[in-house]
This record gives structure tokens, C-alpha cells and sequence, in this order.
């Protein structure tokens, strides 16, 4: 078990020597705390027009200032952070399940089984990932579940990929012939042996896509397909700020600083992991 | 070589099919009928019986899919439901205002990039090397549009010396041409120039470690020469490739830089037919984009082992 236990570990040690994963950490740490606690920390409801207090800029009473319906924008900001993350978690949480089992199963079975489903995969990673999110989302109307469906698919392809090759040198390893040989049944062996021994790239690829996928969600709300106003998205905000640009900036420093230093802080994270995983290189 | 080329080129059948399935289904999946999906609620009856005809659509799926094959094959991708312009010569006329925002943020990235993965590899652990990868995972983690936001609010707002966006073709006049190309680029660049810095970085460091470098050092060859003639040539080929891989991400990028910059090229037009529920437009733009990028990795994988004799070729 040695195996599993050390990177744990040594990202654990990793995070209070390396400056850079103890930033990323904060940053993220800082986003998943706004999201949950939005309701208590956040100043004003974020859907509450004020119109008397429209495109205020930022004040003591409005620390980011107020948007076009005078709703605080630092409130609407730490409710976005509910969208990004919960897009985030949920598209790429469902690639890698979904991903890693077609890998799986290609890999470990091999012939035609594998055949079809990596033509198919090899048929989305064809598509610009933002373009295919894009007709994926238009396709289905815009919508929250939409967007992390449009960009789970996206994704599907990078997990299967990663996991067949990883399968395709697990399955040929003494311990997995010894449980062949025991008896045990193909799914037994292939979802207690075989994947445990295919996640550490996995993982690590999944906290970078994890970054990737917030920037996606942003580029579809502020395309206007993702979640619906009046719930508040980064990108969406952004969508809104670009009409009063001329006199009210505020409305879009805000949103995309919130995008930037939250993806910022997952590339950080995933860069620390994927030193720990691989040494190599960095 | 030939047999490469051959087997690499029949790689591309299964996916080209695939593709051509994806746009097919795209406006299949629309809920209600192609015909009226592919024509607007608008069209007269007259008309959406003679498309149900043209796409067969009162036939099986799969001789829908043949017939609709046939016409795509012919460059017949249908007519636009605004204005009823035919949908070809428009996608082609969007792809050269594309492909110049693409080539510049190509430049400008290959500018700021190399010399900055240059210095950080050679300089490794100094300030300007933490400066330089720092500012790359910035970089990478700017949104796009974020960027051409920001761009525009210091440039033609609070420092009003180019507009915030437009299009003049640079046949007309290439100098107002340059000034509406300068902040989309750079906003298309930066986040190119982060990549290649990193790959630059970290190849170099691979490529200066070895034997043939610690000679050429030995020798007495100035600096200069050992990292620009010994290392930096050889450095090359993993840059080349990422360079044929951005090109193809560049047909992603520039669907939000064209919108925000209301640049007219082919993510623009994307876009707006999305919008416009524009679904001849949409499919076609889709099935040309999907297969030019395809077609961009194919050449990238063609060059990669026209330039690295190591790589075998079996």
C-alpha cells in the first residue's frame, strides 16, 4: 500500500514547503469557502434590484459597486462562485467516471469493443473543445445542467485516453494474471485491481481539467448559454459589463478577476500534483 | 514514407465520418422539424415540402444521411435563414479574416515566448525565470474574453489610442486594418505565448543537459552560440509541434476573441448563427472547422516526422 500512501504524503509535505502549491491551495480554498457559505457571508441578496443604487461605483456601503439594477456586486461575485465550482466539480467528476470506464473496458477487453469506443471518442477530441460545447449546448437549449453536460463530453475523450494506456500495461501485470487464475470474475478484476492502479494520472489530469472546465463554463455564460440570468455566473457578468464598459468598469474587473485567480489556483494545485506524481518534471 | 502517409491519411476516414455524423444528428436533434429547423419559422409551405423532399426526410435515417452527404460533398451546405445567402462562399469568405487574427496571434506569441523560455531554461531559479513561469500560468488561467476586456478598457478607453473593435479588410487600408488587428491578437496571443513558453522552458532545460552541449561548452564555443546553434536547434521540435497543436486550438480561441472584438471571421459567424438559430450556418461552420483541425493535425503529425529523423516512420 506503500504505493498510495507516499504521494498522499509528500503532497501533503509538498503543499507547506512549495510557495507555489500553498498559494494555489489558498485560492481554491478561498473559492469553495465562498460557495458554501454564500447565503451568511455575502452582504446583499444577489438577485435584489435597488435601482437607486444602480451603477454605484465601489464604496463602503457596495465594496465592488452595483450593477445596471443596482444588485451588489461583490455579493453577486461569491455567488458565482456556487456556478463555476458546482460546473466544474459536476462535468468533470462525470468525464472521469464515465471516461474512465470506457478506458477501461477498451483496454482491458480490447478488439471490437475497443475499437468502437475509441473511434468515438476519437470523433469528439476532432472538435475544438469550446466549439463543441458550444453547438452541444445550443443543440439542447441554454441551461446550468446543459453547460456541464456540453462540457463533460468535451472532456470524455482526455479520461478514456489516459485510461486504456494505463490499462493496457495493468492488465499484463503478474497480480492481475495471479487473481485471472484464482478465478475471480472480470469484474472483480477489473474495477478492485485494474483501476486503482490507473487513477494517479487520472487525478491529475483531473484537477487541471477541473481549470479548464471553470474557463469553459465562463466562455458559455458569457456567450449566453450557460445558466440563466438572474443567477449570477462570472460569465455572465461579464456578458452584462460589456454594454457599460465606458462608465462603469468595475462591473468587469470583478467577475474575470474572480475567474482568473480561481483558475489560477486549480493550475497551481494541479502543476503541485502532477510534481508529486511525476518528478520528472518542473 | 508513402506507406506512413497512406496509413496516417486512412486514419482520417473513420473520423471525417464521424464528423459528418456529428453535424448531420446537430440539427436532427433539434426538437420539432429539420425542415422548418433548417429554413425558419417564417417559410412557406411550398418551400418546406420541396426541402422535406431534398433532405428525404420522409425516409429511413440512413438514406437521410446519404442524401444529405451527397449535396455537402458538392459544396452544397444549404442557404442561410437570414437573408438566404448560400451557406459555402459565406464560411469561406469568414475564413480569411480567421485566418490572419490567427497568424498574428501566432507571431506575436512566438515573439514573446521563445526568447522569454530561452532566458528562463538557461537562468533557471533566478528572478527573471520565476518571473517568466509565474506570468505563464497567469497566462494560462486568464480567460480570453477577461483579457480582451481589460485590453480594451486601458487602449480605447481610459488611453484611447486604438478602437475596441471593427473590421476593415487590409486590402482596403492596411494601416486601420493593423490598428483593428493589434488587441484581438494580442488577446489570442497571450494565452498561446504562455504554452510555448513553458514548452520551451522545459525542453531547453532537457536539451542543455545533455552530453553534446557540455562538449560544445568545453570547446570554448562563447554562450551565445552553444544556446542559440546546439541547444535551441534541437530544442525546436517539440516546439514545432505544439505550435501544429495551438494551431488547431486557435479554431476554438477565436470563437470568443472574434465575439468580443466583433471580428467577422468563422468563430463569430459561429456564434451569431447559434444565436440566430441560423442551423444551415451552424452545421456547416461545425463540419469546417472539425475538419480543417483535423486536417491541421494530420500536417502537424507529417511534419513532426519530416523534421525528427528519430521518429520512426513504421
Amino acid at each position: 500500500m506503500s504505493a498510495v500512501v507516499t504521494p498522499g504524503v509528500t503532497f501533503a509535505r509538498g503543499l507547506v514547503r512549495d510557495r507555489r502549491a500553498a498559494l494555489g491551495f489558498t485560492l481554491v480554498l478561498i473559492a469553495v469557502l465562498a460557495a458554501i457559505a454564500a447565503p451568511l457571508i455575502a452582504p446583499f441578496d444577489p438577485d435584489t434590484p435597488d435601482f437607486g443604487a444602480a451603477l454605484a461605483p465601489p464604496s463602503v456601503m457596495h465594496l465592488l459597486g452595483t450593477d445596471d439594477l443596482g444588485r451588489d456586486v461583490l455579493s453577486r461575485v461569491i455567488f458565482g462562485a456556487r456556478i463555476s465550482l458546482f460546473v466544474g466539480f459536476f462535468s468533470v467528476a462525470g468525464a472521469l467516471v464515465l471516461g474512465t470506464g470506457l478506458g477501461l473496458v477498451a483496454g482491458y477487453f480490447g478488439g471490437l469493443a475497443d475499437s468502437i469506443i475509441m473511434r468515438v471518442m476519437d470523433v469528439v477530441f476532432a472538435f475544438p473543445s469550446i466549439l463543441l460545447a458550444l453547438a452541444i449546448a445550443a443543440v439542447l437549449g441554454p441551461s446550468l445542467v446543459n453547460a456541464v453536460l456540453a462540457i463533460a463530453i468535451v472532456n470524455l475523450p482526455v479520461f478514456a485516453r489516459i485510461a486504456r494506456a494505463q490499462t493496457l500495461v495493468v492488465r499484463q501485470l503478474d497480480f492481475v494474471e495471479a487473481k485471472r487464475a484464482l478465478g475471480f470474475g472480470t469484474a472483480n478484476i477489473l474495477f478492485r485491481t485494474v483501476m486503482p492502479n490507473t487513477l494517479a494520472p487520472i487525478i491529475v489530469q483531473g484537477s487541471l481539467l477541473f481549470a479548464a472546465a471553470i474557463i469553459t463554463e465562463s466562455y458559455l455564460s458569457f456567450l449566453g448559454l450557460g445558466a440563466q440570468p438572474p443567477t449570477p455566473t462570472w460569465g455572465n457578468m461579464l456578458r452584462n459589463a460589456i454594454g457599460f464598459l465606458d462608465f462603469a468598469p468595475w462591473l468587469a474587473w470583478f467577475p474575470g478577476a474572480a475567474i482568473f485567480l480561481t483558475v489560477l489556483g486549480f493550475n497551481l494545485l494541479g502543476d503541485a500534483l502532477r510534481d508529486t506524481f511525476d518528478p520528472r518534471e518542473g | 514514407m508513402g506507406n506512413f502517409l497512406l496509413s496516417r491519411i486512412a486514419s482520417l476516414i473513420p473520423i471525417l465520418f464521424g464528423t459528418s455524423l456529428v453535424a448531420f444528428f446537430l440539427v436532427r436533434l433539434i426538437p420539432g422539424d429539420p425542415a422548418i429547423a433548417l429554413l425558419g419559422l417564417e417559410a412557406d409551405e411550398q418551400a418546406i415540402a420541396a426541402l422535406r423532399a431534398k433532405l428525404a426526410l420522409d425516409q429511413p435515417l440512413v438514406l437521410q444521411y446519404v442524401a444529405w452527404l451527397k449535396q455537402i460533398l458538392t459544396g452544397d451546405f444549404g442557404r442561410s435563414i437570414q437573408g438566404g445567402r448560400e451557406v459555402f462562399p459565406l464560411l469561406i469568405g469568414a475564413l480569411g479574416p480567421t485566418a490572419l487574427l490567427s497568424v498574428a496571434a501566432l507571431l506575436i506569441s512566438l515573439v514573446i515566448a521563445i526568447p522569454a523560455g530561452i532566458v528562463a531554461a538557461t537562468r533557471r531559479n533566478s528572478l527573471a525565470d520565476y518571473g517568466a513561469s509565474f506570468a505563464a500560468l497567469c497566462g494560462l488561467s486568464m480567460p480570453s474574453f477577461w483579457l480582451g476586456v481589460l485590453l480594451i478598457l486601458t487602449f480605447s478607453i481610459y488611453v484611447p489610442i486604438l478602437p475596441a473593435s471593427g473590421y476593415v479588410s487590409p486590402l482596403v487600408d492596411p494601416l486601420r486594418f493593423l490598428s483593428f488587428l493589434v488587441l484581438p491578437a494580442l488577446t489570442l496571443g497571450a494565452a498561446l505565448a504562455a504554452a510555448t513558453m513553458r514548452m520551451t522552458r522545459a525542453t531547453m532545460l532537457e536539451v542543455l543537459r545533455a552530453d553534446y552541449v557540455r562538449t560544445a561548452r568545453a570547446k570554448g564555443i562563447p554562450a551565445r552560440k552553444v544556446i542559440w546553434r546546439h541547444a535551441f536547434r534541437n530544442a525546436q521540435i517539440p516546439i514545432v509541434t505544439l505550435l501544429g497543436i495551438q494551431m488547431g486550438q486557435l479554431l476554438g480561441g477565436v470563437v470568443i476573441t472574434e465575439t468580443v472584438f466583433s471580428w467577422p471571421g468563422i468563430g463569430k459567424l459561429t456564434v451569431d448563427a447559434i444565436f440566430a438559430r441560423d442551423y444551415p450556418v451552424v452545421q456547416g461552420a461545425v463540419l469546417l472547422t472539425a475538419t480543417l483541425f483535423v486536417l491541421i493535425n494530420l500536417l502537424t503529425d507529417i511534419i513532426y516526422t519530416l523534421i525528427d529523423p528519430r521518429v520512426s516512420l513504421a
